[in-house]
């Protein structure tokens, strides 16, 4: 069985097995149990106090807190992965088996807070070293020890880098004569005018 | 399979014929919790004064008490050959007994514990991917070159590492089938035949 918020992949077991657990809640606590774990997935930290006592009414152990909780993690941000509208969300939910209400209820949370959802997992997406500073100075040389009288204007460009393997700092400082440094201008002005035609 | 005690371990041990026996179920049960989470010197002290007696007395009789569960546990002796083991240290039937119900009680456990001290390499802890499109660089404009790039996070005790790599999608694939023959192999009618003589 093929289903969309899977990635068009079949459902995983474990997803199936805990659907009777979630069964076992009353909607209305499946919906603020959605907004817990909605805030856990945007980084706003989950309060498992309030899971605690949302899920103490249908006597839920911690070992079927824990699988309730990751199982509505994985609907969710799967769902927002693969940018399934909260209709076909709700329809495949309930061929596997969750009631109507429960779907619903959850629907609603997944419509409420999907674009947050996948901003968010558009952030997160693997960054290779990214540039975090730019710092710059121009110098005018007036002479050194080869030649009495330079007079040449150079760039000093400080880049502040992340290292991709271990995702410290870096940083590389270059100098630049004018000449050089115009070179390297126009070729990212034009890199830049292609970023602009994709945008 | 007979366990070899040595002079010292037996002398060690030969102080605990000298307590009562709920005063060796409690080493006994002392002895455990410092296998599962280390020992914590200031019990000796206490058990020392309670029993009058020097801690180190008391140090010697629970650490011997933990070299010989470990010892058995490692080696997996029967219930017999414990016994036997035991016998050499003139302990009364009681004493025997008990040690014999520690041993019995904890194997599983102490196992556990001692399967994790073996060396083991970097394993696998997270894989982020991402997919791009070379669409264009200083050299070459207009082009189309999909590129996978992976970062593999390995755990190795307690450090964790990263590796960026970079693919195309042919070699991707081909990666994925050559792991996917590695698995077959596992249903492969020589290794079935391995597999159920280790079992």
């Amino acid at each position: 069985m093929r289903f969309r918020f899977c990635g068009d992949l079949d459902c995983p077991d474990w997803v199936l097995a805990e659907m009777s657990t979630l069964a076992r809640i009353s909607s209305v606590k499946m919906k603020l149990l959605c907004v817990q774990v909605i805030k856990d997935l945007l980084d706003e930290g989950i309060d498992y106090d309030k899971v605690a006592k949302l899920t103490s009414d249908a006597k839920f152990e911690s070992g079927d807190i824990k699988a309730g909780i990751a199982v509505l993690s994985f609907i969710l941000s799967s769902a927002a992965k693969h940018d399934v509208d909260s209709e076909s969300l709700s329809s495949e939910l309930q061929q596997l088996g969750l009631p109507k209400e429960h779907t619903t209820s959850l629907c609603k949370s997944y419509e409420d807070k999907h674009i947050a959802l996948q901003e968010k997992q558009r952030e997160s997406s693997l960054r290779l070293g990214g540039l975090e500073a730019v710092n710059w100075r121009v110098d005018y040389t007036l002479s050194s020890s080869e030649l009495k009288q330079v007079n040449e204007p150079t760039v000093q460009l400080r880049l502040q880098a992340q290292d991709p393997e271990t995702d410290s700092t870096q940083t590389t400082t270059v100098s630049i004569t004018a000449d050089k440094f115009r070179v390297l201008l126009t070729e990212l002005r034009q890199a830049q005018t292609m970023m602009n035609a994709l945008q | 399979m007979l366990l070899v005690l040595s002079e010292e371990h037996k002398e060690h041990l030969g102080f605990l014929s000298e307590v009562d026996a709920p005063v060796v179920g409690e080493f006994g049960r002392i002895a455990v919790e410092f296998l599962k989470k280390g020992s914590n010197p200031k019990i000796f002290e206490g058990a020392a004064r309670k029993l009058n007696v020097s801690s180190e007395s008391v140090q010697h009789g629970v650490e011997g008490l933990m070299y010989l569960l470990t010892e058995s546990s490692k080696l997996m002796i029967s219930e017999v050959d414990f016994q036997d083991s035991v016998l050499v240290l003139g302990f009364s039937e009681e004493l025997n007994e008990l040690l014999l119900q520690l041993y019995l009680e904890n194997r599983k456990e102490i196992r556990q514990i001692l399967s994790k001290l073996a060396p083991s390499l970097p394993h696998y802890h997270n894989l982020e991917w991402r997919l791009d499109v070379q669409l264009a660089s200083r050299a070459l404009r207009q082009q189309v070159k999909p590129t996978v790039t992976l970062k593999l996070h390995l755990e190795d005790g307690a450090k964790r590492r990263a590796h960026v790599l970079q693919t195309d999608p042919a070699t991707l694939q081909h990666l994925i089938h050559e792991l996917e023959r590695a698995l077959a192999e596992l249903k492969s009618n020589h290794c079935r035949r391995i597999l159920r003589n280790i079992k």
